[in-house]
């Protein structure tokens, strides 16, 4: 019946991504085996499972940047397997890609780091300056719009990659490991950031392999491990004011013995 | 589809790569200038040589000597079934006096050895000129064998060996011009090719952000495209400069030397400015290629 459902087209028209029985293989290695997941528009997703067990796999496949060796992908109604290369890029334009190394350009400011995503895709003077702005501000960056990308600390940097990922107002945001080079202060900023972009209806997947950041997580948890999905849980979503938060543990034994 | 917007940004990142990397933009140039050079001298050459061996052609001297004691009717008579042979543009009758005229004008101060002469021992001849088209060796052989089997005729002389060997020549040029063309176009292919690989590694960063924020190809392509073109252009005008400078030189001691018309001329950086494409073209292919993993 899933079969049916994939091939046809999703069942639930709200669903935004589906995997169905995928596999990825690297030569003779499985990055994935037998993976069947959906997501709705609009959800929060947190990917978790340790290093190298293919959640950076699962966010390639659905930029489709990476294509399943076996079943299916589907993003936005479109089935990577069988689209056109050439659409690819269109489709890109609607997913927002955030990594744990920023991948900002060093020699351009931030305001052109970001208004580089709208230049790319020919969006018109005066609409670019207005988004940038808009961006910019969502992320507390435009007054310092001028820097160059060294001259911020690590969690303004993601913030400024955040906006480049938000600038095109994609529908899905992915986010590998963007807390991975930040302190849990600045983590936390960044997780509320996501959350807020959420609210405003883009649909959000977070890939991490910390465990702390996972228990603060009042929203959907998949959990990837040796390359197959061994848990899908939706968890209860926390009034955001009562949910533990990464800055918790600082004050925990556990994180005063490292 | 490029929009009116985006060709700003495109031409500044075509000229970025000169600006970032002057040394190497300027040793691709000149290795590249240097190459093509060299295929253009060989053009020129060969060019040179083809006109050279026309103008020889057209002065082939072929001369018809009639047997002795034809009357004059008969000698007179024979111009028209000359003319009649397909290849004979001409045929102008030399009486035996009118030779000896002519030999007494071209041996000039030396003259006077003809005296010792009792009777004039030149023969009656034709001078024939060739048509356009019937001067190549094996034409004016076969004109030769023709003629000699009338009755009327004695002896047929032209000067075949040297234009046969200046055939032979420049054949033998055009071929080896053309082997070296193949390698030396090959060689300016690669060396385009490689620097503007440099290029795009230089910029991965850049080009793995506009992979992941949806460009095009074409986008992401067209500011090494233009780079490649810009190499081939200044490479090309800069080696046909080089051979213009050369050639007026060389002209002052070397008269008639033939140079290529404004209209090759264009046509030559055209042609290069296609190579810096075909450079570039092979590098992007390779760099998407490798960086798709594909």
């Amino acid at each position: 019946m899933a079969a049916e459902a994939i091939q046809k087209g999703p069942l639930d028209p709200r669903t935004i991504i589906s995997f169905y029985h995928v596999e990825l293989r690297y030569r003779d290695q499985a990055a994935l085996s037998d993976v069947t997941f959906s997501i709705t528009n609009g959800e929060f997703v947190c990917i978790t499972g340790p290093s190298g067990a293919g959640k950076s796999s699962v966010l390639r496949l659905i930029t489709m940047d990476l294509f399943p060796t076996k079943g299916q992908v589907v993003v936005r109604g479109m089935v990577s397997t069988k689209m056109k290369r050439s659409r690819i890029p269109h489709l890109r334009r609607e997913i927002g890609f955030v990594f744990q190394d920023f991948r900002l350009l060093e020699d351009r400011s931030v305001y052109d780091n970001v208004a580089f995503a709208q230049l790319v895709v020919g969006v018109p003077k005066a609409a670019r300056i207005k988004n940038v702005m808009r961006v910019l501000t969502q992320v507390g960056l435009w007054n310092k719009r001028d820097r160059l990308p060294q001259q911020l600390s690590g969690g303004e940097q993601q913030r400024v990659a955040i906006a480049r990922a938000m600038v095109n107002s994609p529908k899905i945001l992915l986010a590998d490991e963007p807390t991975g080079n930040l302190d849990p202060v600045t983590a936390q900023e960044i997780i509320d950031l996501l959350f807020r972009i959420n609210d405003g209806g883009t649909c959000v997947l977070f890939s991490t392999h910390d465990h702390e950041i996972v228990k603060t997580f009042g929203r959907r948890v998949m959990v990837v491990k040796d390359g197959g999905l061994v848990s899908d849980e939706q968890r209860r979503v926390l009034d955001r004011d009562q949910a533990p938060r990464l800055t918790d543990r600082m004050y925990q034994p556990e994180v005063q013995r490292d | 589809m490029i929009r009116p917007e985006q060709m700003g940004y495109l031409t500044r990142e075509s000229l970025a790569g000169f600006h970032r990397r002057k040394l190497t933009t300027g040793v691709t140039i000149l290795i590249m200038s240097s190459a093509l050079l060299v295929l253009a001298l060989f053009v020129l050459v060969a060019l040179n040589l083809g006109m050279m061996l026309e103008r020889a052609r057209a002065n082939v001297d072929v001369r018809v000597f009639l047997v002795e004691g034809l009357d004059a009717g008969r000698t007179a008579a024979l111009q028209h079934p000359f003319v009649a042979i397909p290849g004979i543009r001409e045929a102008r009758f030399i009486s035996k006096d009118q030779a000896l005229v002519e030999l007494r004008r071209e041996l000039g101060d030396d003259a006077d050895v003809l005296e010792v002469l009792e009777e004039n021992p030149l023969p009656a001849s034709y001078h024939l000129e060739l048509a356009a088209g019937h001067r190549s060796p094996e034409a004016v052989d076969a004109i030769a064998d023709e003629l000699r089997r009338w009755p009327e005729v004695e002896d047929v002389v032209f000067s075949r060996s040297w234009v046969a060997a200046l055939g032979t020549w420049a054949r033998l040029f055009r071929w080896g011009s053309l082997f070296v063309s193949v390698v030396v176009l090959v060689a300016a292919v690669f060396v385009i090719s490689n620097t503007v690989r440099l290029t795009m590694a230089s910029s991965r960063r850049v080009i793995e952000v506009q992979m992941l924020v949806g460009a095009t190809d074409t986008f992401i392509r067209t500011p090494y495209l233009i780079e490649g073109m810009i190499h081939g252009f200044l490479a090309g005008a800069l080696a046909m400069g080089v051979l213009m400078v050369g050639h007026r030189l060389l002209e002052v001691r070397l008269e008639g030397l033939a140079f290529f018309t404004p209209l090759q001329m264009g046509g030559f950086v055209v042609f290069c400015v296609t190579l810096g494409l075909l450079g570039s073209l092979a590098a992007i292919g390779q760099y998407l290629r490798l960086r798709r993993g594909a």
